[in-house]
């Protein structure tokens, strides 16, 4: 693989990268305001400026400047080299790159700093991106100097409403231009650029338009420094205040890596930033993942309930093991959920299938919604990729072949997971109706925890450790985030706390557990034979 | 050495001398239907001969320019011509002239440019400003398609050329070349990073070469004459700078304007002979090519002690006697650029000057990179302070920080071009400017106009 060097260090490149890629592969910074990994090199921040030596035996192409000399009470002509910015050079093999070790690199980075925060209003303390920008992060690092300008900064428009999601400022904008890029580049929606000229210059929206397409959120997200805020975290939280954990976005299949930025203080998400990954949403999420956030706090089931009554997790798991007490196998469905994580899913599967003796498996999940070409997929459910594989054969059976079986009476139990449908909900109300007993377990409200008699509070993906398999069939795990609001539990231990109280030696009672049993599981499915089995030892 | 030609402007001042009938009269269009016969790389040889340095302002040999685009378009990359009139450098008004006075030099040109570069369509850009240029210009189109010299078949041969004007929108930067390409294309006009360069992917992603209006007008006078003997005409010659050229001569001078000359003459002669000499007392500096080219102050003299340095026939003279080269201009720590020459007499403020241009800049910055779009603006608010007589010496040493700072670490030319003029007036005047400091301004004529 071919290298250059990088401040004496090899770094191998890939035919066509630059040395800001070079470097990025490699973990090396090279600062920068425009570059983004995701996003073309306008080359226009200069911030990523080095000093690129000439091949052997070429002179360096030095530059005529000015220095005072207190000496000769005089201007001295000096020289100073022509440094390239690292975004834009294309490496070659061979190159020797001077970045962090050259004064004259130096010299460049402070200037470029303090021109940049030249008219800059260094309104920080009232700003949401403090903590976490660029401009202050390179000032301790390539600056450290105090402002020098002392004549009024240049005025320019404040708190601009781009459109639903983002707030502008102008005084604060470096025109790095990337968010410009993210709508012509990632939401091919070139809704932004810029007017005026000069120091004058701002970011604006095409006239007669909104920035509102599917992914304004991300011109937020890939602003260096507060000039576009947005306008669900705006004045919300300071930074420093915020964790961050590894999720996985729920809102469809595509299963966008992400950061949960939230508070430990007061166990609350505060939002979400994309996490990169090169394989499945690479720098990016849709406005819709980026604000599902709120779902971990929004329409949660809170605690259990039976026949619409409030009620312990102990009283609902009582009422359940009386519901499913001497229920015939072959009249019981299982209904899986693409929204709920492997774990769940495989819990209850196991408890149905080689406990219970149950053969008949659903699954419930998210109505089909728009896709586009970008990232949102038409599945709005996180893990039914992952339902499919757990059940094996031809997968789970839709819902809707349930609500019409169950209206012909076919079923006298439901055992269920989950709490969106893609089926009518009276449909579902009026066929569930007639069951001798009906359990859900569901992390939040919804037609299926309405419409069974047994509700029991299991975990949002925010409060405990998961795995989703998105539409690529990629098994991804996500962290916990916060503690579990209200009485919620892991779905997962729910289900297993069902089984032991109906009599089985569930074997699983630690994640670590689970997931040995679920490693052991994986390939060999259980045959009918050795599920039916378990159920005749059930059976009173 | 003065020698005044007629060949580029010999139509000037000549009624209707803007019409086609003046231009046939002359002989004109004839060497655009030889050229059409002649191979291609028999026309391209010519122009290198021709020794033509760019007359835009960089001074790049025309011939070697063309030299860079593919030999034959390759299908689906169709080559362009691009024509650069966007004439905004503070100083110079010499295409405009051209363009006014003598259009169809300019559209023999084009065909002429066209097929040299294998290219089917010539876009002229002109500065918006420039009203009657446009018209002249389409005017010229239109006389030349009526005559069947442009369009599928000129002059009968089988090589189509279409011209079109294109106006621009009021930008200093769309001279720039890339940035007048981005504004061709209906872009912002800003300037492109380089690579690709033009010729790899100019106007519309094709390959393209963008001359100077100058230039391309010179091309009929280069066929008719011969490229060797076109670049004989230069005293300059031997240092591969033929030809004859336009000077503009402007500011304190008592008869400015344009001037055909053959290269080779002298600062001197364009300000003393040509310009009537200084207009209200006596010389204090020259901007010898556009406001971009370091000034160049009346007692300067060459040091060039080395026998082998170009400028060494001219050691200790007056800078003013050096020939007006792309060369000996650069040996002299500043550039010939468009030559069109500013004239400053020694009742102007050289503080004031350098203010009024870096006015002109920060107002022209594109504003796409940091150190000009700051830059710039930080150099006109210290100069402010300073000509409204509250500056410091520390503001004064601040200016040079900051032109060193915008050097060499711009996307375009544009941040030397702000630079290089602002670091001439402060090593060339810094007595002035300190004085100027000192006295808040009492030291100063205050004067810029006379």
């Amino acid at each position: 693989m071919p290298s250059i060097k990088i401040d004496g260090r090899d770094v191998p490149f890939e035919p066509g990268d630059t040395v800001m890629r070079a470097a990025y592969r490699a973990g090396i910074e090279i600062p920068h305001y425009c570059w983004h990994p995701g996003l073309s090199s306008p080359a226009n921040c200069r911030m990523c400026l080095v000093d690129i030596l000439p091949p052997p035996g070429r002179p360096a192409l030095r530059l005529d400047i000015l220095e005072w000399s207190a000496e000769k009470n005089d201007y001295v002509v000096a020289q100073k080299s022509k440094l390239q910015p690292a975004c834009y050079m294309q490496a070659t093999d061979g190159m020797e790159v001077l970045s962090d070790t050259s004064d004259e690199v130096a010299k460049a980075r402070a200037a470029i700093q303090e021109l940049l925060l030249l008219n800059h209003p260094v309104d920080c303390p009232i700003c949401d991106q403090a903590g976490e920008c660029k401009l202050q992060d390179y000032w301790l690092l390539h600056q450290r100097s105090k402002k020098r300008m002392c004549d009024e900064p240049v005025h320019k428009p404040k708190a601009v409403v781009f459109g639903p999601t983002i707030v502008y400022d102008a005084e604060r904008c470096v025109m790095c231009t990337r968010c410009i890029r993210v709508c012509d580049e990632v939401a091919q929606n070139p809704v932004l650029d810029m007017r005026e000229r000069g120091n004058r210059n701002e970011i604006t929206v095409a006239p007669g338009r909104q920035l509102d397409h599917g992914y304004s959120l991300m011109t937020e997200h890939v602003c260096p420094v507060g000039a576009l805020t947005s306008s669900h975290f705006r004045f919300k939280a300071r930074v420093w205040f915020l964790r961050s954990a590894r999720t996985v976005c729920q809102e469809c299949a595509t299963g966008c890596n992400a950061h949960l930025d939230y508070d430990p203080r007061d166990n609350l998400p505060y939002r979400y930033r994309p996490r990169d990954n090169e394989a499945v949403n690479k720098y990016w999420m849709c406005d819709e993942g980026m604000l599902s956030y709120g779902r971990a706090t929004a329409g949660r089931m809170l605690g259990a309930h039976v026949g619409g009554d409030d009620a312990s997790i102990d009283e609902a798991l009582h009422a359940a093991k009386d519901h499913l007490r001497g229920c015939d196998p072959a009249r019981v469905a299982i209904v899986l959920s693409a929204q709920h994580s492997q774990e769940d899913n495989f819990a209850l599967l196991t408890l149905g299938r080689e406990y219970l003796g149950v053969t008949d498996v659903f699954v419930a999940r998210r109505p089909d919604g728009l896709g586009d070409k970008v990232l949102r997929h038409v599945d709005k459910n996180p893990n039914g990729a992952g339902v499919k594989a757990l059940v094996g054969g031809d997968g789970p059976r839709p819902l809707a072949e349930l609500v019409a079986a169950a209206q012909k009476g076919r079923y006298s139990h439901v055992l269920a997971l989950g709490h969106d449908v893609d089926v009518d909900v009276a449909a579902l109300k009026s066929a569930f109706a007639g069951l001798t007993g009906s359990i859900v377990i569901a992390s939040h409200d919804g037609p299926l925890t309405a419409a069974l008699r047994v509700a029991l509070p299991a975990c949002a993906w925010t409060e405990a450790a998961g795995t989703y398999v998105n539409a690529q069939g990629m098994a991804q795990p996500t962290e916990q985030v916060l503690r579990p609001r209200g009485d919620a539990r892991p779905g997962w231990e729910l289900v297993a706390r069902l089984g032991r109280a109906l009599g089985f030696a569930i074997p699983w009672k630690t994640p670590k557990e689970l997931a040995r049993a679920m490693r052991g599981a994986a390939g060999s499915e259980p045959t009918h034979a050795t599920a039916g089995a378990v159920a005749a030892e059930v059976a009173p | 050495m003065l020698q005044r030609t007629n060949y580029l402007s010999s139509r000037y001042g000549v009624p209707d001398g803007h019409r086609i009938e003046a231009y046939l009269r002359d002989g004109g269009y004839e060497q655009a239907k030889r050229a059409l016969g002649m191979p291609r790389k028999t026309l391209v040889d010519e122009v290198k001969a021709a020794n033509l340095r760019g007359r835009g302002g960089a001074g790049f040999p025309m011939g070697v320019k063309w030299g860079f685009m593919p030999p034959e378009p390759k299908p689906g990359k169709p080559h362009y011509l691009v024509v650069n009139a966007d004439e905004g450098e503070p100083g110079t008004f010499k295409d405009r002239t051209l363009m006014e006075l003598d259009p169809h030099s300019t559209i023999e040109g084009c065909i002429i440019g066209a097929y040299g570069i294998g290219a089917h369509a010539a876009y002229v850009y002109v500065r918006d400003e420039l009203h009657l240029s446009k018209a002249r210009l389409w005017g010229a189109i239109e006389e030349a398609r009526a005559r069947g010299f442009l369009g599928p078949k000129p002059f009968g041969i089988d090589y189509t050329v279409e011209v079109y004007v294109h106006s621009g929108a009021g930008a200093y930067i769309c001279g720039e070349e890339t940035a007048l390409l981005n504004s061709l294309e209906g872009k912002r006009g800003e300037p492109r990073m380089k690579p690709p360069f033009p010729a790899q992917a100019g106007a519309f992603g094709m390959p393209t070469t963008v001359n100077n209006l100058e230039s391309i007008a010179t091309l009929p006078t280069i066929l008719k004459l011969g490229g060797e003997a076109f670049s004989k005409l230069s005293a300059l010659h031997g240092m591969r700078d033929g030809g004859c050229r336009l000077f503009g001569v402007s500011g304190h001078v008592k008869t400015p304007g344009v001037f055909e000359c053959a290269v080779g003459l002298t600062l001197r002669e364009l300000v003393y002979d040509l310009g009537g000499g200084v207009a209200g007392g006596k010389l204090l500096a020259v901007i010898p090519g556009g406001s971009s080219t370091p000034i160049l102050r009346h007692d300067e003299l060459v040091d060039a002690p080395d026998p082998k340095a170009p400028l060494h026939p001219w050691h200790g003279q007056s800078v003013l006697d050096v020939p007006m080269g792309v060369d000996t201009f650069r040996g002299l720590g500043t550039m010939l650029g468009t030559c069109c020459a500013i004239v400053l007499s020694e009742r102007a403020c050289p503080v004031m000057a350098m203010h009024n241009l870096m006015r002109f800049y920060r107002h022209e910055s594109c504003g796409q990179c940091t150190p000009c779009r700051e830059g710039s603006g930080w150099l006109e608010r210290t100069l402010d302070r300073i000509v409204g007589g509250a500056g410091t010496l520390e503001d004064l040493d601040r200016l040079h920080e900051i032109a060193n700072n915008i050097m060499g670490n711009t996307i375009c030319a544009f941040g030397e071009g702000t630079a290089m003029p602002a670091l001439g007036f402060l090593r060339k005047f810094r007595r002035e400017f300190e004085d100027f400091v000192r006295t808040h301004g009492a030291s100063s004529p205050r004067n810029l106009a006379l």
